[in-house]
């Protein structure tokens, strides 16, 4: 069996809880935390597959299944990238309520050492936080991150065919 | 100012009090390597008594630096580097960022010359004669 390992990062946000909860579960427009993609589920329950494509829904970059939901406080599910061939991780969103916001921590875990996954969760994580916070407390991410995302959709044609949405469908089976 | 998230203005004494003791930053350098690692391991990395290290371990806990989580009986410790990040975000635009790690990679250039041998390997040599071509360009240009 593979080793995995477990990561966390942590950041008190200024804002409601509420708010942070919606960022992080919200489908209606692009969740601009989590790299501009657009969140899509059958229901925000455990047992739902879940996933996370392009706002085109041309390409699907994430794919799971919900395991938690427990508003405002804690959602969970599995995770894989399709764009690498590793094995499904789970991260779970805690928010806590503390003196002058929101405590926010993202734990992921069984993610497989040494691969592409954990090269990207690693580097994702405190990524997502960061944006996280800027989205709450000023309206919008950094400018450094929206020039990033432009830089995305100009590279959208780099992105590698097996991740193409038509190979992920939100009906099909998703964890393994 | 106007966009800078309201928390990175006053919330980082901790952070700097925090990362200014290298037995501190050796705890974040461990964590790092070995995320999750328990309280008795890490003390074992260390001359001083287990109580020093949870001293410092407390500090690094309340500025954010060190995320603990209980999995059964063991606490397990996780290095945070976020407050780190938004005080590079406070101080640093992305156009900084850039240059400010081309500096860096000067200032490395220059204190750690590679040996002869190996200057001129493919990628270091490709790049001076890059340079090279693009400083003989500019000079035809301002001749012509």
């Amino acid at each position: 069996m593979a080793e995995t390992v477990k990561l966390v990062s942590r950041v008190v946000i200024r804002g409601k809880i509420d708010d942070v909860w919606r960022e992080i579960t919200k489908t209606d427009t692009p969740q601009l935390a989590f790299f501009g993609a657009q969140m899509r589920y059958r229901a925000l329950s455990a047992g739902s597959p879940v996933q996370m494509r392009t706002p085109d829904a041309k390409f699907t970059s994430v794919v799971g299944e919900i395991l938690e939901v427990t508003p405002p406080h804690r959602f969970s599910h599995t995770m894989k990238f399709t764009a690498h061939d590793d094995p499904y991780c789970k991260v779970t969103y805690e928010l806590k309520e503390v003196a002058g916001g929101v405590e926010f921590t993202l734990i992921s875990e069984d993610v497989p050492v040494g691969t592409k996954t954990a090269k990207d969760m690693t580097r994702g994580g405190d990524f997502i936080v960061n944006t996280l916070k800027q989205i709450v407390e000023t309206g919008k991410p950094a400018l450094g991150t929206r020039i990033l995302y432009a830089m995305f959709g100009l590279l959208a044609f780099t992105t590698p065919a097996k991740c193409r949405s038509e190979h992920w469908p939100l009906e099909g089976k998703t964890n393994g | 100012m106007r966009d800078q998230p309201a928390s990175t203005l006053d919330d980082m004494a901790e952070v700097f009090d925090a990362l200014g003791n290298s037995t501190r930053r050796q705890i974040l350098d461990l964590l790092r390597l070995t995320p999750g690692i328990s309280v008795g391991e890490l003390a074992g990395h260390f001359d001083t008594t287990r109580v020093a290290v949870m001293h410092h371990l407390r500090i690094l806990e309340d500025s954010g630096l060190v995320i603990s989580l209980k999995e059964g009986r063991v606490r397990q410790l996780f290095h945070n580097p976020v407050p780190i990040q938004l005080i590079y975000d406070r101080w640093t635009t992305e156009y900084g960022g850039f240059w400010g790690s081309k500096m860096a990679d000067v200032k490395y250039a220059i204190e750690h010359p590679q040996p002869a041998e190996t200057q001129g390997g493919s990628d270091g040599g490709d790049r001076q004669a890059r340079v090279a071509r693009r400083d003989s360009r500019k000079d035809r240009r301002r001749l012509a």
